[in-house]
């Protein structure tokens, strides 16, 4: 945790540095963490649940430039697609068991 | 000094010692699409471990802000500077990407840590070209990063509104580390004291902490700085890739091959971990329906973290999506831009295996797919998605079904209070 102020004479300080990145960037980024998310079984209040929190700051940094409107649009957009289904595992298991499927996180409604 | 074949570049280079490989090679994919920097990976690790006393600052697993984070900070631009000064301008691959599993990047023209340190070091015994980080840099895992603060001499407590940080419009990613368990360890190749060896039935590359006598010469040559030096015992230490899980000896395993713990833990599901076939020239056995070996040889979606070193790293990733293309060609070779466009308009093969990832905690040495219907035909992003409702079984080492995943269409019950409405 960075403590101590910044030393202005130490050469490995980070000055001045440009990392070229505009809104097309951060939607972009907004996306595949929406497409991400909805394809591995996330509703929709989760999906934006992550996308609110402050700790998970590549996403809650794109919500905050796109704003809550904007995000939940792409998110619409990936359930629009990856929300259609929903994944089914079924651990293998030993002769004479019964499997018990597992419904991935999405609930029936 | 010997010549061994490099796949990933493309050619030969030069190595302290023979090539030898092991039957079967501890490989890992992450997917950094989905990491949303969670840290589960770190603490699965970091608990299990390196809790005690003198492992302090060791993060055999953690998860850095890229491009201005890393642990030890700047791990990679200091490296990558001393290869550029060592051959100007010459850090460069040449070729085109090809299919074969040869050379599938082009080839790399330029230094290896190995052979800039045959032109750069004195004396002759040193083999690798490094540096050993400051006790600064490896103090704090995550500093200048992300992360919400407590104020300045308020302990054990959040700023509450430390995360109103002013917000840079740029691009970033996240980017999970763990030792690469490499096919040409640089920490192997420097040790005096051959203390560290790779281990001939799954790769994985270890520190005989009896043998070691704390000289740090591995901490110095890994361009990854996975060896960690550890002054209460004066020894240095690495991870070990939670090798009983791995052999299935761990007592949770049931004798069955098990994931790494940092693996297990990945809320994100964004790692697969396996043991890949090797064939006799180092390069992978073909091995089709592997699920690592699909990503990295088929789908060609996954690659390696910055090949140009020369060690031959196990651990591939599949790169983000967002980010400056010349940048992520640095990291991680030529193969970027064949590796994103397969990534986001993925083949119906690849959608079904990317639902094998931490779909359970056991080690997948096959997959077979059951084709269904088509369900969905549509556009997302402006490119043609279709889904299918296939099924994709896992095997385990001996042959048994692990798990399989279906794809299941949505059931509306309609509630009993409206059973008659329309």
């Amino acid at each position: 945790m960075p403590f101590d102020e910044p030393e202005i004479d130490d050469p490995q300080e980070l000055v001045g540095v440009e990392l070229p990145g505009d809104e097309t960037v951060t939607r972009e980024m907004a996306e595949a963490f929406a497409d991400e998310f909805a394809q591995i079984g996330y509703t929709r209040p989760q999906i934006l649940g992550l996308f609110r929190r402050a700790e998970y700051t590549g996403a809650h940094q794109a919500w905050t430039l796109l704003g809550e409107e904007a995000i939940g649009r792409l998110v619409d957009e990936s359930l629009a697609v990856w929300g259609r289904v929903r994944y089914v595992v079924t651990d293998g298991v030993a002769d004479g068991a019964v499997p018990e499927p597992l419904r991935l996180f999405r609930p029936r409604s | 000094m010997p010549t061994v074949k490099n796949w990933q570049l493309g050619r030969d280079m030069n190595y302290p010692y023979d090539a030898r490989f092991p039957s079967r090679q501890f490989a890992f994919v992450f997917n950094i699409n989905r990491c949303i920097a969670c840290q589960s990976c770190t603490m699965a690790c970091k608990s299990t471990w390196t809790f005690s006393k003198g492992q302090e600052h060791m993060w055999w697993a953690n998860v850095e802000t890229k491009p201005y984070g890393g642990y030890p900070q700047w791990w990679d631009a200091k490296i990558l500077e001393k290869l550029e000064d060592a051959n100007p301008g010459g850090q460069v691959w040449g070729g085109t990407p090809a299919d074969g599993r040869d050379g599938p990047y082009g080839t790399f023209e330029g230094q290896t840590i190995f052979e800039a340190a045959r032109q750069t070091l004195t004396p002759d015994s040193a083999r690798v070209l490094g540096y050993l980080p400051t006790d600064e840099e490896w103090n704090y895992p995550n500093i200048y990063e992300d992360n919400p603060i407590g104020k300045r001499g308020v302990r054990n407590k959040l700023d509450e509104t430390g995360e109103k940080l002013p917000v840079h419009s740029t691009w970033f990613f996240y980017l999970a580390r763990i030792c690469n368990h490499c096919s040409y360890p640089a920490c192997l190749a420097a040790c005096p004291r051959k203390a560290i060896y790779k281990r001939p039935e799954d790769g994985i590359v270890l520190l005989d902490q009896a043998e070691c006598r704390g000289y740090r010469k591995c901490v110095e040559a890994c361009p990854y700085k996975k060896s960690m030096y550890r002054g209460n015992t004066r020894t240095s230490e690495k991870c070990i890739a939670c090798f009983p899980r791995v052999e299935g000896t761990d007592p949770e395993t049931g004798g069955e091959p098990m994931e790494t713990r940092c693996m297990a833990a990945c809320i994100g599901q964004i790692r697969m971990q396996g043991l890949v076939q090797m064939a006799d020239d180092g390069t992978w056995a073909e091995d089709r329906h592997n699920p690592l070996y699909f990503l990295v040889h088929v789908a060609k979606v996954a690659l390696p973290l910055y090949p140009q070193f020369g060690t031959q790293p196990n651990g591939y990733y599949i790169p983000p999506r967002w980010v400056a293309r010349p940048y992520l060609r640095q990291m991680f070779g030529p193969g970027v831009d064949r590796a994103i466009e397969n990534y986001v308009s993925p083949s119906r093969e690849l959608l079904a295996v990317l639902q094998l990832f931490r779909r359970s905690n056991r080690i997948i040495y096959k997959y077979e797919i059951q084709e269904g219907p088509k369900i969905y035909e549509g556009s997302l992003h402006g490119r043609k998605v279709e889904l299918y409702n296939d099924t994709v079984i896992a095997f385990g080492k001996s042959g048994r079904e692990i798990f399989r995943t279906t794809v299941e269409e949505p059931i509306h019950v309609r509630p009993n209070t409206h059973a008659n409405s329309i």
